[in-house]
């Protein structure tokens, strides 16, 4: 297996966390620039709020006798 | 070093070609989860639309 060998010269227990910690930072900045850029994946995140923030319905008024 | 002797890290050929065998095993299974989660973020948001 190609770099089958690294572990002899990389000690796993620091290679190991590099590479993981080094996916979750780049990932985690990546999601956190698509939530701050966009407006859907807030939107997502709000759930049906879409629609519960619609303003509500006036209740119907009668008519003024003059 | 594939004779018994220990290398830098304490590790032989045959244990650094296990643990690499496994690790990439993991990031194959990691990256067709986030493969499979891509394209449902695709399909279901506006992302790239």
């Amino acid at each position: 297996m190609i770099y089958g060998k690294m572990w002899t010269v990389v000690k796993p227990t620091v290679g190991i966390p590099l590479i993981i910690g080094a996916v979750a930072v780049g990932s985690f900045s990546v999601h956190y620039a698509i939530l701050t850029h966009t407006t859907w994946v807030s939107a997502f995140l709000e759930g049906g709020a879409k629609t519960a923030a619609a303003p509500a319905l006036a209740a119907p008024v009668a008519p003024v006798k003059k | 070093m594939s004779d018994g002797k220990v290398s830098l890290t304490g590790l032989n050929d045959e244990q650094s070609e296990e643990l690499h065998r496994n690790l990439i095993q993991g990031t194959q299974f990691f990256g067709m989860i986030a493969a499979l989660a891509h394209l449902l973020a695709y399909i279901y948001s506006p992302w790239l639309k």
